[in-house]
């Protein structure tokens, strides 16, 4: 059944500012980051979407969505409770259907003639149950990163069926668990930020009572008990919550522009200009 | 024939023996199966089909061709041959040696080559797949692809980083150490177990230990320690060692030998902190370090085994490994939890890096010796490989084995409590290198030697009815099996699995306990060290007495015969049934062991208090603290008081010992600051040993010598030395005064009273074997022959009174010892000589780890002998320890001086001829026909001398500058010289006395008359006409727990073969055969020579 809810998260300790950040689109728009992420949600055929924040931000949420205000909900997170509890404050707002869920702090930035939301959606409506964007990832990031294992789904391509799911997990324990044949040696494959999670996941979560809770151990339980999917995405995403992130997603749109070669000669200047 | 034995189906024809196979074939069958498995084994592609191969061919070219060769064939070997052999280029050595073989024919030398090639071929073959086997395991591989720090991928946990009361928290680990309850026969060799994995299995028992008398209760013996520090460098700290270092480069986290820090080095390598991946990348451990633990942050580890003597057999030092990886793992976020026991998947993750850990350590237990990461009693397994394990098609077993921990519903609670209350363990104090004995045994069991295969199959045999005995609680059963193991399966896999020390202890526990003594067992590769006996539960606290008494008692007996590296030990013990476990100490609790304050505070003490960080001040008042309230901190304020204020150098009373010993054994002062100063000038040392470079070295031809091995003895020679010993005209002079550096590395102790195999039913010293052989020689000529000992400072006083003890083995004949009459003190090397010895001079490359840590040690050794002052006197040691005896040559000229020739002159005035000869040639008896053709010759001095094999190196008889004479490896120009030289010096010589005495300007009158001012002046005239070698000797130095180290040290010596340079003596040459004239100079080499028939030749010519 085709998704036609969307939820992002947006109240992270420290991060739900990010947001609200201003960036220059490719085609020259200036927008905030949240509004770059509802653009790509309502263009891929969404009907609503919900933005789960912290408490006293909805105005600048407000604010910061522009035109898509309307089809958009806010919930709030009272507690800093982890990520899992964010996703789980949108239980009500999913009911009994499958979800989109995002980062409120990625943007992404497609290597395809299809945006990466698009490539994703155009894969999770053809199946059912969950499934995850996830990108082929060098060892040295697994300390940031949700980490899936499993077996390549036969004749498809980058489609893989989830037997394990990790959260940030060592390199040691990713040898023995998360090793994806047909990878390159030190590469695994990383949750890109774009889930779709059906009713059980929030189950699952319900039922959890660590503390922070965490979206990854609920997506392994899912893995054990049902088919969950995991499905490669050609693009680039900007985590804007690290160090100079916001950067690097301003030069990547920016480099993917019409501007392109004003900001390549900029760059240079201030290498030259710089040591 | 042979290749189809190694790639059979059928378990009958594939274990068939090699021996068996070999039995009856001709040389050239023989060579044929030679050509045939050597092509085998460049093609197949199977590892152990390879190895097996490898392994027939080592031992057809060492046992079986050279029995079937004509005495002629004696052959030279190619130096470069020898050169790719030193440079572990084997396929190389192994293609030089054959095309000789082609051109030349087979030949002993040649066999002796090849067979040296083909046995370290196989075994850096099998090191090889280990290694490739430890670095594909799974969590093990990204360790290797690691690079630069920027890619690091793991980071300290956040418990470990948060101050609580400004003090980061530690992070302790304890872990069990292992005994192995059957002896697995061995088989936990990983070669071994992946060869043959359903016979890789042991019994392994985690144990908490205390030194009985020392300590209060057991605990685990093991402790590692983790914390995070203000300072972006590697703090490692090693209690048990005192070593302290703070490392600031990445280069020298992979230093192993610079100081004794390798092990906390190792594991910090191996649990992927500063990952392998990234050695030699030239980046910053401060990079590192900021990456994993956040910027200014670093890391301090600390070891302890709580004192636990080293060489217990109780794998202290891979547990301790084990334990120093869990704890790394832990604070990386590598386990799940951070405190607690481990889950079984990370404990076999544990047992990776830790194998991981060896191997870049140049180090390599077995398989089991990890067993302390796993909790209570555990069955561990050879595993057969599958499809996907990464030894799928290349060996049969996995390199990792499995374990299974017995619940109490296999193994009950009683049953545990009734194996603590019966069982002893014990360190017997022995200091041994098990690496000789693993080597054989995974030659034995490749090769499927009948008697050693059948012994392995009984071990497994005997592993069952164990753990039977265990499962019932039948205590008493288990003694009998351990110790029908020890007898059984063990000896006859490894004879040298026991000694004499050991059959001591065993028979004197026995006549004291009688029927409650109910078993012994032996830990580890050769028994001496760790030992367990079993007793009945009610005497076990007599026991515990008695057998540290009758351990203390042997050690006295035979410390100065056998190697010792410490006084036994007794230990209480208890079984843990945790494994290795972690807790988490913060704020006030974070504390470390007192004696690691003692160590490092002494440091922090003598920083002005401005220039302490915070974190260090309350350290300080955490110490202060403790030393108040913690009973553990009790002694600490006295402790750390003695690290900061030393004893003063006076005090060390070792000085003045040293200097009685040197007067005492004829020190002479005035020789010995010649040679200090010739060695500082440059005068003297290693490369002035040898002869001018334009000196001309030919091989001798047919005219120099008489052949022995070829031309039987003529009657009439044989008639001539028969009459001579019915006479009494022969007495015999073995040189028993060195220290026989190379049978126990420089221990210092007799070689000669060393009861070091096996013959005639029981261990025999050298002394024994020699007197055996007169004993015999003289009951067939119908009188007794003298046999003489020539002994030295180191050797007199053991020898001596050892021969009371044992009533001189009532010796029909007259025995006396010859006490030397010279001695030199050691003195520290000189830069320019340890480099020569190890830069210039051939050296045997090792393994790639093993050559790292070499060199790692060596640049260290460089920097002890210039921060110690080179050519400065050595007396940082035991007295004994700080002499050497000054060469063979004197020690015959010592009779004349000591007055023991004359004794023996007015005992046999008859007396005409010696024969001299070293202690380990244990072949050389009187023979008559020898003896004969001696007497018939002109010779003042006969030489014998045998037919040169690879490891006969140090010289040989050779034309120099025309003059047929022994050259001394020393002086050898170039180093191919040697191997154009086809016989090397067996060292026995029969000596014309009157001849003799004349060349030293002397008569028997002299001798009787005792004219010492004229003897001495004689001695020293011809000691003048004959070179003086500097040469380097290994010294051990005992410290600590049964630590050792061995340091180069600079002597010199004067030869006895040089003799045949004197014009003014005609010396003659003699070709013997092997049997007769080889050395045995290793114990590496005992097996062998059991195997190639020398032990029974020995027996042979022995009378007890």
């Amino acid at each position: 059944m085709k998704i036609k809810k969307a939820v992002i998260t947006a109240a992270g300790p420290g991060q739900h500012h990010l947001p609200l950040q201003t960036l220059v689109s490719p085609n020259g728009d200036t927008k905030t980051a949240i509004a770059f992420l509802l653009d790509e949600i309502f263009a891929s055929g969404m009907e609503s979407a919900a933005i789960v924040i912290a408490p006293n931000c909805e105005r600048d949420f407000s604010n910061a969505v522009g035109e898509h205000l309307p089809k958009v909900t806010f919930i709030e997170q009272s507690d800093p409770l982890g990520y899992g509890h964010a996703v789980l404050c949108a239980r009500e707002f999913a009911g009994a259907d499958r979800i989109l869920l995002m980062l409120g702090d990625h943007l992404y930035l497609t290597q395809s003639d299809e945006s990466c939301l698009g490539q994703f959606l155009a894969v999770a409506n053809q199946v059912e149950g969950s499934i995850s964007a996830v990108q082929p990832t060098h060892e040295s990031k697994l300390p940031i990163y949700g980490t899936v294992g499993g077996q390549r789904v036969s004749g498809s391509n980058g489609l893989y069926e989830v037997s394990t799911v990790l959260e940030k997990p060592t390199p040691t324990v990713a040898e023995q668990e998360l090793i994806i044949p047909g990878l390159r040696s030190g590469n695994y494959l990383c949750f890109f930020g774009m889930h779709v999670i059906n009713p059980a996941v929030m189950e699952h979560l319900a039922e959890s009572d660590s503390t922070p809770l965490l979206l990854s151990p609920s997506l392994n339980a899912t893995a054990q008990n049902e088919n969950y999917l995991a499905c490669e995405i050609e693009g680039i995403r900007f985590n804007i919550g690290e160090p100079h992130g916001l950067l690097r997603a301003q030069l990547g749109m920016a480099l993917a522009g019409e501007s392109r070669d004003e900001v390549m000669a900029s760059i240079i200047e201030l290498i030259a200009m710089t040591r | 024939m042979l290749v189809s034995i190694i790639t059979a189906d059928d378990p009958a024809l594939r274990d068939r023996s090699l021996a068996e196979a070999c039995a009856g074939l001709d040389p050239t069958t023989l060579l044929a199966e030679c050509q045939e498995l050597d092509a085998f084994r460049r093609s197949s592609g199977n590892l152990y089909h390879r190895v097996r191969a490898i392994f027939f061919l080592q031992a057809i070219y060492r046992f079986h061709l050279p029995d079937k060769l004509s005495a002629e064939d004696t052959g030279s070997i190619p130096f470069t041959g020898y050169e790719d052999l030193l440079g572990r280029r084997f396929e190389e050595a192994i293609d030089t040696f054959l095309a000789k073989q082609t051109k030349e024919g087979p030949s002993d030398a040649i066999s002796s080559s090849l067979a040296a090639a083909y046995h370290q071929l196989a075994f850096q073959t099998l090191a090889d797949q280990v290694r490739k086997s430890v670095r594909t395991v799974r969590g093990n591989q990204w360790m290797f692809r690691m690079g630069h720090p920027a890619d690091h991928p793991l980071r300290i946990r956040p418990e470990l980083l948060s101050l609580t009361d400004n003090l980061f928290p530690v992070l302790c680990e304890r872990t069990p150490v292992r005994m192995d309850l059957t002896h697995s026969a061995w088989s936990d060799i990983f070669f071994l177990g992946m060869d043959f994995p359903q016979g890789a299995r042991v019994i392994n028992v985690s144990v908490d230990l205390a030194v009985h008398g020392r300590d209060d209760s057991p605990k685990p013996p093991v402790e590692a320690y983790f914390r995070i520090i203000d300072q972006p460098t590697l703090r490692l700290t090693s209690i048990d060692l005192k070593a302290s270092a703070e490392i600031s480069a990445l280069a020298e986290v992979f230093d192993f030998a610079k100081d004794y820090l390798g092990l906390l080095k190792a594991a910090l390598i191996a649990s992927g902190i500063v990952p392998p991946g990234i050695e030699g990348s030239g980046k910053s451990l401060a990079d590192l370090l900021a990456q994993i633990a956040g910027p200014g942050r670093g890391i301090e580890i600390v070891s302890s085994v709580n004192d636990i003597p080293k060489g217990s057999r109780l794998a202290v030092s891979t547990n301790l490994l084990a334990a120093l990886i869990s704890t790394c793992m832990r604070a990386t976020g590598q386990t799940q939890s951070l405190t607690g026991e481990l889950t079984e998947s990370e404990r076999r993750l544990v047992l990776a890096r830790a194998i991981l850990g060896e191997w870049i350590g140049g180090s390599g237990g077995g398989w089991q010796d990890s067993g302390g990461v796993w909790p209570g009693i555990k069955l561990i397994e050879g595993e057969v490989a599958g499809e996907t394990d990464p030894e799928y098609g290349v060996s049969r077993g996995r390199l990792m084995p499995k374990h299974h921990v017995f619940g109490d519903e296999e193994i009950s609670t009683e049953a545990r409590q009734a194996l603590t209350d019966s069982l002893i363990l014990v360190h017997g104090g022995m200091a041994q290198n098990v690496g000789p004995i693993l080597e054989m045994v995974t030659e034995k069991y490749l090769l499927r030697s009948k008697a050693e295969w059948q012994g392995r199959q009984d071990a497994l045999n005997l592993l069952e009815q164990i753990l039977n005995a265990l499962r019932a609680g039948d205590i008493h059963t288990l003694g009998k099996l351990t110790t029908k193991n020890f007898r059984g399966p063990l000896q006859t896999i490894i004879p040298w699995a026991t000694n004499h020390f050991t059959e001591t202890l065993i028979a004197r526990v026995s006549e004291k306990f009688g029927d409650d003594f109910w078993g012994f067992w032996m830990l580890g590769g050769m028994s001496g060290g760790g030992m367990g006996f079993i007793v009945e539960p009610s005497r076990k606290a007599e026991a515990l007495e008695a057998i540290h008494e009758i351990m203390i008692r042997t050690k006295r007996e035979l410390e100065n015969a056998l190697p010792f590296a410490m006084d036994p030990v007794v230990y209480d013990f208890g079984i843990n049934p945790h494994g290795t476990f972690g807790d988490l100490r913060e704020g006030a609790d974070a504390v470390l062991p007192p004696s690691y304050y003692h160590l490092t505070l002494g440091q922090t003490l003598r920083t002005p208090p401005a220039d302490l960080s915070p974190i260090a001040r309350t350290e300080l008042d955490q110490f202060a603290s403790a030393c108040r309230t913690n009973p553990a901190f009790e002694s600490s304020v006295q402790a750390l008081f003695d690290t900061l204020i030393p004893r003063a150098a006076g005090e060390e009373d070792g000085d003045s010992s040293l200097q009685e010993l040197l007067t005492e054994h004829g020190f002479d002062k005035a020789q010995h600051e010649k040679i200090r100063r010739d060695l500082r000038d440059g005068r003297i040392g290693l490369s002035q040993n040898r002869l001018s470079a334009n000196t001309t070295i030919k091989d001798v031809t047919a005219e120099d010598i008489t052949d022995f091995t070829t031309t039987g003895p003529a009657d009439e020679a044989v008639a001539l030395g028969q009459q001579a010993l019915a006479k009494g005209e022969v007495a015999v002079v073995t040189l028993a005064a060195g220290a026989g550096s190379r049978w126990t590395q420089g221990a210092g102790v007799c070689k000669a009273l060393h009861p070091f195999a096996r013959l005639g039913g029981k261990h025999r010293t050298f002394i024994e074997t020699h007197l055996g052989k007169s004993r015999k020689r003289g009951s067939e000529a119908g009188n007794t022959i003298p046999h003489l000992f020539t002994t030295s400072y180191l050797t007199h006083g053991p020898t001596s009174d050892f021969l009371d003890t044992v009533d001189h083995y009532s010796y029909p004949g007259p025995l006396h010892l010859s006490p030397g009459r010279s001695v030199g003190q050691r003195m520290i090397p000189t830069e320019r000589d340890l480099r020569f010895a190890w830069e210039e001079m051939p050296q045997q490359v090792l393994d790639e780890q093993q050559q790292k840590m070499r060199d790692s040690l060596r640049s260290a050794l460089i920097g002890w002998a210039q921060s110690a002052g080179e050519a400065t006197d050595y007396n940082d040691n035991l007295p004994l320890q700080c002499l050497h005896p000054v060469g063979h040559f004197y020690e015959f000229p010592n009779l004349f001086l000591n007055g023991t020739l004359a004794e023996l002159l007015k005992d046999r005035p008859q007396l005409k001829t010696l024969m001299l000869h070293n202690i380990d040639t244990l072949g050389a008896d009187v023979d008559p026909a020898i003896l004969g053709h001696h007497l018939q010759s002109d010779a003042g001095l006969t030489f014998e001398v045998i037919t040169r094999r690879i490891e006969d190196r140090g010289g040989g008889l050779a034309s120099v500058d025309g003059r047929t004479r022994l050259l001394e490896g020393l002086a050898m120009p170039r180093e191919e010289d040697e191997f154009e030289l086809s016989y090397y010096n067996s060292m026995t010589t029969w000596i014309d006395l009157d001849v003799l005495l004349e060349l030293f300007g002397l008569t028997r009158e002299d001798i009787l008359a005792d004219d010492q001012e004229k003897i001495s002046a004689a001695v020293r005239s011809i000691a003048s006409h004959l070179p003086t070698y500097i040469t380097l000797k290994d010294v051990k130095k005992r410290w600590g727990h049964g630590q050792e180290d061995v340091f180069p040290v600079t002597q010199f010596e004067k030869l006895w073969g040089d003799l045949t340079t004197l014009p003014e003596i005609t010396s003659k040459f003699i070709v013997v055969p092997r049997l007769r004239g080889q050395q045995l100079k290793d114990p590496a080499q005992l097996d062998a020579w059991l195997r190639d028939g020398s032990a029974t030749h020995i027996e042979s010519i022995c009378e007890w």
